[in-house]
Order: structure tokens, then sequence, then C-alpha cells
């Protein structure tokens, strides 16, 4: 077959570039895994150990015990004491605390006569995760020591409690029951790792083409259209793939990120994606006029939407409503529940099916809509 | 209008498919604006045809159609027989294309550029085997196969992208300003290396807006804003574009001359030519007051006294056979007047 020979060339060609250009190779490879190493170990969401300080004005054992619960749980971390309110402004601009406890005075003796005590809990809200957690945090230590209060008051007037009817939450968390943002943000890590490595190299490696002047060289030679496509397009397919691999792989080894479910699912899934991506750049590329605002525009629909719209680092359902409307405009959120349900829920393809054919139609749309923006520039 | 009638005479009848490249009413419009305007003409094969014109006259969309990556809004157009417009895929592997631009791998060989296009056209590897060693004999690159075209001087990096657009041995060569921006010694041994080519037989069509390279050319046809404005050989369009006298002037303070020169009675035109000016005289007003009319000594001598008389006391004239360039300049000049 000639045409297979012609790709072949093609694809020699796209390897010796990728070869030659020593910096865009290492930071095609080494970016994802830097990433990711960064994202999963810096950018944590997980809350914990958060900064307390302890303003106790009622000094009585009662006081000493309530505070003790906090030192000596997980989630909170004693640093020191303070006097005042006026001490908790100082320390919060100082970054020393995130949370300070007051325990009035009067706290010991309410709780002896079976009163409601009351205890004022500050939240350093320019911090809004740690604000957050905190807040749930100290909601629930509270609830848990007011409850042994509670039966340690009605113990000593004789009642039986327990015999009282009460509700109890049990809650459980699945999928990720140790709530490791690694699990969480890795899966989506690889959806933005592909999409931005895609996206960018696709709409810079057409847009170079055209200020050489070689793609009107390429234009008059017997290559086709979609010949010129494959073979642009194959060496970073296989690319992308190949990252999916290694970030899988380190995910793996490194975060101990569990792959329960079906991985043909995951790849088929991951190769629609790719499409897309690469569709997505080949717009760019029939848009941008210069190599650099290629580069721009490549970033700035990979990179941000990647990031906000896909519901990897926030979840979908609490940004805007248009901007929800306009995630969907983009594939990475599809990808994204994909991953996390192949990676962490264990899905198979009855489950993540609707998302997959939202992916195959994105891929026929956007390749579409690139081939005819490619061809109308050409006229 | 045209030189000498002869694409006038070529519209609406058929393209003739022995010719390289035979085109009839070949349109092409961007919104409003009329980029190509109907042209017409033939290049008969083994010919180096000249397409000249300024910058935006049309030259480069006509490549564009006549290859096939841009398809014109009316006309017909057979390269090598074929209709181009229609199925260009017929006769892309019989047809080459070299643009000003050169159209290299900078960050690749010479001997992977070479290789690359030899798979693109799907050359078989012993015809690759030898048309590489055409190319890097004909390119002198000889030992600097694995050298980064990026390294290359211009001059070379000239030739090998001539070796690269001619590696399937095309039967017709497109080159698109091929000369631009390379040095006058460097343009000579292209210019060899392009008689080389006809020589076996390759038709080439050349777009240039240097005039001495016209010269070059066995035919031409001129564009100016679309419209083909003369064609024929050079001599034939020296000889029938003026029939005005053509006199050069050199003098000391050209400007002032040119000045004066341009608003002189019986001056159709006057414009600089190299350091000297060369002035267009209409005889039949030149000759008005003297006796000699029409005789071109007589119009010399006149005008060397009118020059002396306004001040110019160093002008020497003499009537000179007009330059392409004077062709040129005449040609549009009459092409702008209503």
């Amino acid at each position: 077959m000639n045409a297979l020979r012609r790709i072949r060339a093609l694809i020699v060609k796209e390897v010796t570039h990728l070869g030659r250009d020593r910096r865009t190779l290492a930071v095609v490879l080494a970016m994802p895994l830097l990433q990711m190493i960064l994202f999963a170990y810096a950018i944590s969401f997980d809350v914990k150990n958060v900064s307390t300080v302890i303003i106790d004005t009622d000094h009585t054992p009662a006081s000493a015990a309530y505070v003790d619960s906090y030192a000596s749980s997980d989630f909170f971390t004693v640093v020191g004491t303070a006097d005042s309110l006026a001490d908790v402004d100082r320390i919060f601009d100082r970054n020393q605390a995130r949370i300070a406890v007051v325990v009035p005075s009067g706290f010991g003796r309410t709780l002896a006569d079976g009163g409601q005590a009351v205890v004022a809990v500050y939240l350093d809200g320019s911090e809004p995760t740690a604000a957050r957690v905190g807040q749930a945090f100290t909601t629930a230590l509270n609830q848990v020591y007011g409850q042994r209060v509670t039966i340690e008051w009605a113990d000593t007037q004789g009642l039986d409690v327990t015999s009282a009817g009460q509700l109890e939450p049990r809650v459980r968390t699945w999928y990720n029951p140790d709530k490791s943002s690694s699990d969480f943000l890795i899966p989506g890590l690889i959806v933005v790792i592909i999409m931005v490595v895609a996206v960018q190299q696709t709409a810079v490696s057409l847009v170079r083409e055209r200020e050489q002047g070689t793609d009107e060289q390429l234009a008059i030679s017997p290559l086709k259209g979609w010949e010129l496509m494959i073979g642009k397009l194959a060496p970073w397919t296989l690319l992308a793939f190949a990252e999916l691999v290694a970030i899988t792989l380190v995910g793996r080894w490194l975060f101990d990120l569990p792959l329960r479910g079906s991985v043909g699912v995951l790849a088929l899934g991951a190769a629609l994606f790719v499409f897309c991506s690469l569709g997505l750049g080949l717009v760019i590329s029939a848009l941008a006029p210069t190599l650099e605002s290629a580069n721009m525009l490549g970033l700035l629909l990979s990179l941000l939407p990647g990031f906000i719209l896909s519901g990897f680092a926030f979840p979908l359902s609490s940004i805007p409503e248009w901007l929800q409307v306009v995630s969907y405009l983009l594939p990475a959120r599809f990808m994204v529940t994909i991953s996390r349900a192949v990676f962490l829920k264990g899905a198979g393809f009855e489950q993540v099916w609707p998302e997959l054919a939202a992916l195959a139609a994105y891929a026929v749309i956007v390749i579409a809509v690139a081939v005819l923006l490619n061809a109308r520039r050409r006229r | 209008m045209s030189a000498d009638g002869r694409h006038e005479g070529l519209a609406g009848t058929p393209p003739n498919p022995d010719a390289a490249l035979s085109v009839r009413g070949l349109t092409k419009r961007f919104g409003s604006f009329t980029a190509v305007d109907g042209i017409d003409f033939d290049v008969p094969r083994g010919q180096i045809f000249g397409f000249l014109g300024p910058n935006g006259s049309g030259k480069t969309t006509t490549i564009r159609m006549l290859t096939g990556t841009s398809g014109p809004d009316a006309g017909q157009a057979l390269v090598l027989g074929e209709d181009v417009i229609n199925h260009p895929e017929r006769v892309k592997q019989r047809f080459g294309y070299m643009s000003q631009k050169f159209a290299l791998f900078e960050d690749m060989t010479v001997e992977e550029n070479l290789r690359f296009y030899a798979g693109v056209y799907d050359l078989s590897p012993d015809r690759f085997a030898r048309q590489r060693e055409y190319v890097l004999t004909m390119a002198d690159l000889h030992g600097r196969e694995n050298e980064l075209t990026a390294n290359l001087s211009v001059g070379w990096r000239q030739r090998l992208a001539l070796g690269t657009a001619t590696i399937h041995e095309p039967e017709l060569l497109f080159l698109d300003e091929p000369t631009g921006g390379v040095d006058p010694v460097a343009r000579r041994q292209f210019w060899d290396l392009l008689y080389d080519l006809a020589g076996r037989g390759v038709t080439l069509f050349v777009t240039t807006h240097y005039m001495d390279e016209a010269s070059h050319c066995t035919q031409l046809a001129f564009i100016y804003r679309g419209g083909l404005i003369a064609e024929g050989s050079p001599h034939d369009i020296r000889r029938d574009a003026i029939t005005e006298q053509v006199i050069e002037v050199s003098v000391g303070d050209v400007d002032a001359a040119l000045d004066w020169l341009e608003r002189e009675p019986g001056v159709e035109e006057a414009y600089l030519s190299g350091a000297r000016l060369h002035a267009v005289i209409d005889p039949a007003a030149a000759g008005a007051g003297t006796s000699g009319a029409g005789d071109p000594a007589a119009v010399v001598a006149d005008y060397t006294g009118r020059l002396q008389r306004a001040g110019f006391a160093d002008a020497t004239l003499v009537t000179v056979e007009p330059t392409l360039e004077d062709v040129f300049v005449n040609l549009v000049a009459r092409a702008q007047q209503p």
C-alpha cells in the first residue's frame, strides 16, 4: 500500500523531530511524573493536625478534661494557649493557628448542674478547606464529648440514657475509605496530563509546519489529508498512552492507588479521550495564526479547563451552574468520571457506557470540525 | 492590450492537453477581491516559463490553483494533460514544487530530509539510492549527509530544497520565487541548475520579480492585478510592447532630474533604473518643435538641450534598447490608465 509507506515516512519524521527536540521531550516525559508527585504529596486536600489554640478561662478539672480531648485527637494539634480574643487575632494573623477554642468561665459548674455549657470555636476562614474541615472536626468532637458528658451526668443521677430512644448515624466512606486525596487526585491527574500533552503538542506541531512552509510542500505532494492527520497524530497517541501506563504504574507503586475496575474499559476511554484531545489540538492549529498563539491557546484550552472544569480538583456540583454547562463542552469531565469509576469503584462497561458514548460522539464531532477548518484554511 | 495578442486568442478555445500547462479563464476571488481574473495561457513542454509580476499580483494564487491546493472560482486548468482542479491526485506524482521558504525540516539532517520526501513520493529503494546520489552531487553535499540542514548556508539549503522537490523526477516543476533572499552568486549557480533540469526535458514554471532572471526564461507572462498584461518570448515582448523610444539619462542630481522629467511634455514615463534614469518618450509629442521629428538622434539632442537649459549641465543622454524592466513599467502604466 502506497498510503502505508507515506504514513510511515511521516511517523519516522515526527519521531525524528521529537528525538531532536530534547527540551520538549524532557517536558513531555518528565513533567507528568513530576506533576503527579508534586500534586499527590504537596497539594494534599487531607486535613490533619489542624493547629489549635486554647483559651481556658474556666480553669476547672472539667475544662481541663475538655481541652485534653483536643490534644489527644489526631485531627488537632494544640499549639498553645492564649488569654484573650485579642491574642487569637494576632495568632491567626501570624498563621500560628487555624482554630481557637474558648472555654468560658462557669463551664465546669454548668456541666455539674446538668446545664448546657457553651464553648466558642473560632475558625480562620482565609483557608476555606482547612476551615471547613476544622469546623466538621470540632462539631464531631463536641458531639461525642457532649454525649459522654450526658452519660456521665445521667449516671450520677441514676438514670440510664442508653435505654432512651436515640438515633446514631454510622457513616462509612466507600471506594476511598481513608479519604486519601492521592487516591482521589491521581485518576483525575492522569486525565489532565494526557489532555495537556495531546492538545498542546498537536496544536503546535501543525502550526510549526505552516510557519516553515513545509505544509504547502506536503499539500502538493501525493500525501492525502487523512494520511497527514494519521501520520501526525499516531506518534502522540502512542506517547499519550505510554504516559498513561507510566502514571498508573507509578501511582500504584508510590501511592498504592487501587485499580479495581476493567483495564480494557480504562484503555478504551483513554483512547477516545486522546482522540478528543488531539482533535481539539487540530482545531486550535487551524485557528491559531502563529506558533505563540497556538501555544497559548493550547495551554488555555487544556490546562485551565483540565483543572477547573473536569472535576479533577473541585467537585463539578460546586462550580457555578453556567460553568457546569461549559464543562460539557470539554471532554475532560467525562474521562475524569470514567477514570475514577474504574480505578476506585471497580466500574466496568455497563457503569460508564454513557461517558464512553459521550467521548465517542465528542471525538467524531471535534475531528470533523478540525478537518473542515483545516480544509477551509487551504482554500 | 497584450504584447502579441496570443493569450486573447486562447480565450474560449479548449485547453490543450499536449501542453505541460494549459489554462483557460482561471479565476480566484477572495470575498470581493479578485486575485486572479480569468487568465489564459499555454506552456509547451520543455519551456522555462517565467511568470512575472509585482508582489500581490496573483502569482502565488495561480500556482496554488495549478498544484491543486486551492480551488478556483471559475476556469479550467490542465497540468500534463490532467484536470488538476477536479483530480489533482492523478498528476501530483508527476510535478514538483519549490517555494522561497525551501520547505526543509531544519532539525533533520540532509539524509533524513531526502529520505522523508522519498517516502512521501513512495520511491523504491533502488530509485531512492539513484536519486540520492544525483541530489548530493547536484547540491554539492557529498560528505555532509548527516549535517542538520539548519547548519547549511542559504545557497546549499536552496540547492537541497531543489533536490528534495525533484527527488521523484517530476516532468514539471513549479518554482515560486525560488531565489528570494539569495545572494547573486548563488542565484547564478541556481539558474545553472535550472538550465540543467530544462536540458533534461523538465518544464519549469518560475515566478519572480527579478527582471534580470526573466531574461533567462524562454517564455514570459506578465501578471498585474490578477490579469495577464503581456505574454511572449523576452525578445518578442521587448520588441512589441514598447514602440516608444527609451532614453537613458546619466546625471549628478538624479532626484531633481527625475522630478523635472516627470513634468516635461513628451515624457510618458520616467523612473530610476539602477543609478541612472530611464525616460520613455512619446515620439509624436517629442518631435513637435524640432525639424527631425521621429528621428531618435534628434530626440536625444532635443532633450539634452532641454535638460541643460533646466540647469542639469552634466546630463548625458543615450537611446537604449528597452529592458524587460522598461517593458514592465510601461505595461503597468498603461494598465493603470482608465
